[in-house]
């Protein structure tokens, strides 16, 4: 698809992330493309899972001649990285398999490649993130309009997912005071967390707030954005699908952030088997169970609202 | 007690503005059973979430879901003009629902609120829709002996999460009222 030079800013970025590696990054990115696709939107899916990049072999690609790497070390311009897929308004910028590391990116580089990720020409560019917490993965994560978090309903999953939000909300508030000015503020109160009660993230805000009235303002707008939209993957019983609503409520009282919970995908053997083994099922999926699932997910985070949980949430 | 009194114990239940009881209800309880025990969604967190942080959470969503469940089954019973002890507008919040007498229509206004219909309320609490509308249109006449009367109420009581006490007490009262006027009845 030959890609114009025009710059525009229609494009909505999302990003996938999460922590954990194995709940289903990947699966859940290339089918919010294949709907939004599907739907008529132009769509183009990055792969920065820097070091463990797949997302092509979900489209049946042998490891394509065009790739991230490309970018890093000869220079290429994004645009030019693109691949088509089977889907007409779908393409791809498949990632780096081995020889780069997410924390050998350089600052300047990682700038170019933001520039050039809002420049791509599509309605929908959609970010696979890897696994970890690592700052380069959270700042891709923080330049989303929607900023997507996939998780399994196991314990360590929603650990890592806790700790990669935190991670995520507290280089966004670093950030944001850098920005105006007050980094040292942020030290400050920091370092006299003892004395002032200041105990995680949501208390060194609530002290900001109180301490500076203005700093406050500025976070309050700056922050009500800071929306995360929770997708369940892999689960398996009712019991599983409340897991979502439950950590919503977890993340308001701990962070103090707005989550919608916008849906799940059951465990489905067929899907995981086609992963497993590496072989493409992206244009026949739509016929098994996840379809709807898939819809909902995709339909609830352009609303920006939670899922309706069956059963209510007793 | 107004809406926007009402609002911020609508944001600790986490619910829009103007939920209805039954939405209240079942957020209380979700609620209340993830911050009391454990589970795999609390425990990553149990540094974060110490006893004391979580009876002060406890404590907030016990206090909102009061307020929410008094306002909102005062707000019908008044809008009604259904027979309830004069309310004087001094009288704290709080106590304006001890002041309501569990009559027959007041506990149908009370289950239209939490939006039960009677066909759900006679399933789920296995009874005779005939013997609900008795009970609701205060049909005395219709309605069985008292032991068995008390035992219905208490069931239909705990089911719309009143006080089984005071609206056996308060039904009885009208009930036994009734009971002395009417002779043949005895």
């Amino acid at each position: 698809m030959p890609q114009t030079a025009k710059p525009e800013k229609e494009g909505e970025i999302w990003a996938v992330g999460g922590g954990k590696g194995g709940t289903g990054k990947t699966f859940i990115t290339s089918s919010l493309g294949t709907y939004l696709a599907q739907k008529g939107r132009r769509v183009i899916l990055v792969d920065m899972d820097i070091g463990g990049a797949n997302l092509h072999s979900f489209f049946g690609l042998d490891r394509p001649a065009r790739s991230l790497t490309s970018f890093f070390e000869t220079g290429a311009t994004l645009s030019d990285l693109v691949v088509q897929t089977e889907i007409e308004t779908m393409s791809l910028i498949t990632g780096d398999i081995h020889s780069l590391s997410t924390e050998s990116i350089r600052f300047s580089q990682k700038l170019k490649l933001f520039r050039q990720i809002m420049k791509l020409h599509a309605q929908n560019v959609i970010i696979d993130l890897g696994a970890g917490s690592h700052a380069n993965t959270l700042d891709t994560f923080l330049i989303a309009d929607k900023m997507i978090v996939v998780l399994a309903p196991e314990i360590i999953a929603i650990e890592n997912m806790y700790h990669f939000i935190k991670n995520a909300l507290f280089r966004r508030v670093k950030n944001i005071l850098k920005d105006y000015g007050f980094k040292e503020i942020v030290q400050h109160v920091w370092d006299r967390r003892e004395e002032s009660g200041v105990k995680n993230i949501k208390d060194l805000i609530d002290h900001l707030k109180d301490g500076f009235p203005y700093i406050g303002t500025i976070l309050d707008d700056e922050l009500r954005n800071f929306q995360i939209y929770l997708i369940l993957n892999m689960v398996r019983s009712n019991q599983d699908i409340q897991i979502g609503a439950s950590i919503k409520s977890v993340l308001m009282k701990y962070l103090g952030v707005p989550i919608q919970y916008v849906g799940y995908v059951g465990y489905h053997d067929a899907v995981w088997r086609s992963v497993r083994e590496r072989k493409p099922f992206m244009m026949n999926y739509l016929t098994t169970g996840c379809a709807k699932e898939i819809e909902t997910l995709v339909e609830n985070i352009v609303q920006a609202r939670d899922i309706a949980v069956p059963g209510g949430l007793t | 007690m107004t809406r926007v009194d009402l609002g911020r114990y609508y944001v600790v239940l986490e619910l829009p503005d103007g939920a209805s009881l039954r939405e209240v209800q079942n957020a209380y309880i979700r609620l209340k059973k993830l911050f009391t025990g454990p589970s795999i969604t609390l425990t990553p967190l149990e540094e974060e979430f110490p006893k004391k942080k979580r009876q002060r959470i406890l404590h907030e969503i016990e206090e909102a879901y009061l307020k929410l469940r008094a306002g909102l089954i005062e707000s019908p019973a008044k809008a009604e003009g259904i027979p309830s002890q004069e309310t004087d507008s001094r009288v704290p919040e709080e106590n304006r629902l001890d002041e309501i007498t569990f009559s027959g229509p007041v506990l149908r206004k009370i289950r239209e609120r939490l939006g039960l219909t009677e066909s759900v309320v006679c399933q789920e609490l296995k009874m005779r829709t005939e013997f609900l509308r008795a009970l609701e249109k205060e049909r005395f006449e219709m309605l069985p002996q008292e032991p068995f009367l008390k035992g219905h109420l208490g069931i239909f009581a705990r089911y719309l999460d009143l006080n089984p006490d005071r609206v056996v007490a308060d039904y009885l009262r009208r009930y036994r009222a009734w009971k002395d006027k009417c002779p043949a009845a005895r």
